[in-house]
């Protein structure tokens, strides 16, 4: 039993051994870690009150004052992509969880309920997944005026047919398992197979995927502020950055830039961080379940 | 021994292999020495984990990417195919070293028709298009395929499982190899196709002079096939002799205990069969001493410290300290009466309760799968869009009675286990279950019931949820019944101490358990509810010889101490004959005979049942199978039902009466009923 159990912890620690000498994956949890970081802890990081305006400072280059400059109210540019960073993560974490959460329910019902039931989500999945992110926001929220909980609704909407899809699949084949009819011959509930015996079971690749999925939501929140349609001036958003950077791109180019590169640094930080866990956690490459 | 060394084709000495794991260095192979002697079949048997398929694949360099040679060499003619490099192997395989795969299905491509797949075989050679394809029509014609010149062209899907393996050994065939290595070649196959096989392999043998190297567990099929043998345990050679010298005349306690262990040699009726308790040593572990030491019956304490000296005799070599040296035993090996293995005095338990109310009756069961979609059937006019997989089934279980289902794959069996336990719809009959009719059930009144109704599956380790552990898939059972007010510790410990599985146990995960330990797990889960009766769905598939007699016994224990019936359902034929009180044959879902279960081995009725019985290979080399030629072909497929009787395509004895009409059940005893026009023994005898 114990050498049992320092196997099993040498298989772990082979597997952090190999994630860590991994050059991508190191650099993934760096970014991602920053990420998480600057977010939680903006309000004590940021060096001015991101909305505080500062008339005399306005449209001031980079400098050891202003490290990412002004904005032509003279608010400092770094504070506000940091408290922006607090609106993107508020949104992948939500949204990514929440999405997560119901694809992988709907998945595992498509997968293991009936053949109609099958067909009617995968039908509403694909004519979710047909619809632009950005034209069905634009269009409700001409229906429902610009706000933050538009564009999170809109996320977890449009992101839900990926993760239920690779739920379904995965579900799909567990189905005729043995493991699952001894269970249905035990008596089990329909609820409780799903939730105790498939789930463990498929949620595996679905987290990669949320991984992955974080800077897809994350450039949707940014892309939408962009237009105007999610978060609401004064609040920092790195969208509203890139806006506000955009119609003084000639003068103070440093705004697009500062807002653009955490943008590029979370896609990289969590693409990399992905791709290692897939490779390290992927059925064919390791030893089985 | 010497003196045959110029007709050895190919010679393994000291062949020694490491696997490179994250579990650490398995040690895999050590030392591994044998001659292949030229036009010979040598067999290498060993349970799972002996490494006999890594010393099969090491000779035609065909090793895992994490395999490393550490030493040896594997000679073929002047060649030692272990450091020939890459060109120089491509040169031999196939042309002069070939291979027959365990399953056809997943060694032939399926988007090639053979004729396709057989004249790339023979790409070396300077041939016409037409002249490849004329070989691959004789060699098809040679191992048996009906119909040589069309069938050719058909494609692996549209064979059956026989024909595939067939057609397997005859593209290995083509190229007329000197050495052709067969790996567990019968393995997917049923009883009556293995005997076909063999017969085969032998033929071919004869015909084109091959040495055939097979690999296997099954000591019925080395016993008929091969000439010479060589045991294999946990990565080395115990023992290696002349068939008959191995099986008659066995001198290394393993082998001695494996031959004692095969249920086809046990004639008594006793329940408990023979088990060499323990399991295979850690081979990432430093080993010292006899690598069978810690699971022999006659070990002695030096055996775990000293080597064993290698001792030869007329026709081999063993291994062991009882043979030669100090530690010498003259009374070894004692004479073959003398059970050497651990086995339990088994009280010959007769079936106490033989005229109670039946606990389960199934009358006139029938289940039917669909073939197409209801629409697509009414436009093009079917009248029957399904197939019967269980046609008029009708079984009596009583309580504390074990009855065995037994038929070749493809016969409705597990069909029918399922059905009973209302994991399956059935299109008619009825199903009681202490009177009431609990068929087509719905899942909400049928649950009460799930607790007196529980199922063991086929495969031990496939049919645990695999991120669950074993304490917690133990408890499961109680927890979806309502466990208010049990400990579930205390519970999960009962019942590991039930089924004998070590409490350590229950902190471990479904992949960590050996095939036996899991199959306990499943006992376990079983038994949780106290059922009144137990499915249980090849109970020893997948557990080797040695450990199976240990799950069947405890199972019969159980049932002594639970009053539990049992519905075995197995193709295991030796296996039933000591578990069993009752038979059932089962042919394309429908039941031809049933009776106890002497009766039906001593006198069968049905013309199948006795192929059956007679098909079951006997690990006794002067005993091989005489009437391989009685039972001809495979089970037909359900969409192709004979109209008469189900047999009859098959059957040496058809009439034509046979192929009219289905034959009806008769009673010949009180408690014996078959399914044939013109039964085996009472043809001459009319009743009524």
């Amino acid at each position: 039993m114990p050498e049992d159990r320092e196997s099993a912890g040498r298989e772990r620690r082979e597997k952090l051994k190999r994630f860590l000498t991994d050059w991508q994956a190191v650099t993934g949890l760096v970014l991602v870690v920053l990420f998480f970081a600057s977010a939680i802890f903006a309000p004590w990081i940021a060096p001015y009150d991101p909305n505080a305006m500062d008339i005399p400072a306005r449209m001031s280059g980079p400098t050891w004052v202003h490290i990412a400059g002004t904005d032509q109210l003279g608010r400092d540019t770094f504070s506000r992509i940091l408290h922006g960073g607090r609106v993107a993560l508020y949104i992948a974490a939500i949204g990514v969880s929440a999405s997560l959460a119901i694809g992988l329910v709907l998945g595992m019902i498509a997968g293991y309920g009936p053949r109609w039931l099958d067909n009617l989500l995968l039908l509403a999945f694909d004519a979710v997944r047909s619809l632009p992110a950005v034209i069905l926001a634009l269009a409700t929220v001409a229906l429902t005026g610009p706000s933050l909980t538009v564009v999170l609704a809109i996320v977890i909407l449009t992101t839900i047919p990926s993760y239920g899809r690779v739920a379904r699949t995965a579900t799909l084949a567990l189905r005729h398992t043995e493991f699952i009819l001894a269970e249905r011959s035990l008596g089990a509930s329909t609820s409780r197979i799903l939730f105790q015996h498939v789930m463990p079971n498929v949620i595996g690749p679905l987290l990669i995927l949320a991984a992955m999925e974080v800077p897809v939501v994350v450039s949707i929140e940014a892309g939408l502020s962009f237009l105007g349609i999610g978060v609401l001036p004064p609040q920092a958003s790195w969208g509203t950055i890139l806006n506000e950077g955009y119609l003084v791109i000639r003068d103070a180019p440093w705004m697009v830039i500062a807002g653009g590169i955490p943008l590029i640094l979370t896609t990289l930080g969590f693409t990399f961080l992905g791709e290692a866990l897939r490779d390290i956690f992927d059925p064919r490459m390791g030893r089985g379940r | 021994m010497k003196d045959l060394a110029n007709n050895t084709l190919l010679n393994i000495e000291g062949l020694t292999l490491d696997f490179l794991t994250n579990r650490g260095r398995v040690k895999a192979l050590r030392d591994i020495a044998f001659p292949v002697r030229k036009g010979r079949i040598l067999g290498i048997v060993g349970e799972s984990g002996s490494g006999k398929s890594t010393v099969l694949w090491s000779i035609l360099g065909l090793l895992a990417g994490n395999a490393q040679v550490t030493a040896g060499r594997v000679d073929y003619g002047d060649k030692n195919l272990l450091t020939l490099n890459a060109e120089g192997l491509r040169a031999l395989r196939g042309e002069e070293i070939s291979v027959v795969f365990q399953d056809p299905m997943t060694s032939q491509i399926p988007v090639l028709p053979y004729a396709q797949q057989m004249s790339d075989i023979l790409y070396r050679r300077s041939m016409s298009e037409a002249d490849k394809r004329k070989a691959a029509v004789d060699m098809l014609r040679r191992v048996g395929i009906p119909d040589p010149e069309s069938r050719v062209d058909a494609y692996p899907h549209e064979f059956s499982g026989g024909m595939r393996q067939r057609a397997g050994i005859a593209m290995s065939m083509l190229t007329g190899p000197n050495l052709l290595l067969a790996d567990e070649p019968t393995t997917a196959l049923d009883v009556t196709m293995e005997a076909q096989m063999i017969d085969l392999m032998r033929g071919l043998r004869d015909d084109f002079e091959t040495t055939i190297v097979v690999v296997s567990h099954n000591l019925g099929l080395i016993a008929e096939m091969c000439d010479d043998v060589v045991v294999m345990y946990a990565g080395e050679v115990v023992e290696t002799g002349e068939v008959h010298d191995i099986f008659h005349n066995a001198r290394h306690p393993y082998t001695r205990a494996l031959l004692e262990c095969d249920p086809a040699r046990i004639t008594d009726v006793s329940r408990k069969l023979p088990v060499i308790p323990g399991d295979i040593p850690d081979l990432t572990a430093s080993l010292s001493g006899c690598i069978f030491a810690s699971r022999c019956q006659k070990a002695l304490p030096a055996c775990s410290t000293t080597a064993p000296p290698l001792v030869e005799r007329g026709t081999g070599i063993a291994r062991c300290h009882l043979l030669e040296g100090p530690l010498a035993d003259p009374s070894w090996p004692p004479p073959a009466e003398v059970s050497t293995v651990m086995r339990d005095t088994g009280k010959t338990l007769e079936a106490s309760v033989k005229d109670a109310k039946p606990l389960l009756e199934v009358r006139d069961l029938n289940v039917q799968f669909r073939t197409m979609g209801a629409m697509k059937s009414r436009l093009r006019g079917v009248e029957r869009p399904f197939v019967d997989a269980v046609l008029d089934v009708s079984l009596d279980i009583r309580p504390s009675e074990t009855l065995a289902l037994v038929g070749e794959s493809g016969s409705g069996k597990t069909t029918l286990g399922r059905t009973i336990l209302n994991l399956q719809d059935a299109a008619g009959g009825s199903v009681r279950f202490e009177g009431n009719d609990i068929r087509n059930m719905s899942e909400r009144r049928f649950k009460p019931l799930r607790r007196d109704l529980a199922m063991m599956f086929q495969d031990p380790v496939g049919s645990l949820s695999p991120r669950k552990s074993v304490r917690a898939l133990i408890t499961e059972p109680l927890l979806i019944h309502g466990a208010e007010g049990r400990n579930l510790d205390f519970e999960a410990e009962r019942l590991a101490d039930m089924v004998r599985l070590p409490r350590g146990f229950l902190s471990r995960y479904p992949h960590e358990l050996s095939g036996g330990q899991a199959r306990r797990v499943g006992v376990a889960r079983a038994l949780a509810l106290n059922p009144r009766l137990i499915v249980a769905d090849e109970p020893t598939a997948g557990l080797d010889v040695s450990v199976q007699g240990e799950i069947l016994n405890l199972m019969a224990d159980l049932q002594e101490e639970h009053g539990l019936s049992y519905l075995i359902i197995t193709h295991n034929l030796p296996v039933v004959r000591h578990i069993a009180d009752r038979i059932a044959i089962m042919y394309l879902g429908r039941i031809v005979e049933e009776g106890p279960a002497a009766e039906v081995f001593a006198r069968p009725a049905h013309p199948y049942t006795r192929a059956l019985v007679e098909g079951v290979p006997q690990p006794d080399p002067d005993r091989r199978r005489q009437n391989t030629g009685t039972i001809k072909g495979e089970v037909p497929s359900l969409l192709r039902r004979p109209k008469g009787c189900d047999f009859a395509t098959r059957c040496p004895l058809a009439r034509d009466a046979c192929r009219e009409a289905k034959p009806e059940h008769r009673q010949i005893a009180p408690d014996h009923r078959h399914a044939c026009l013109f039964p085996l023994r009472y043809a001459d005898q009319q009743i009524t």
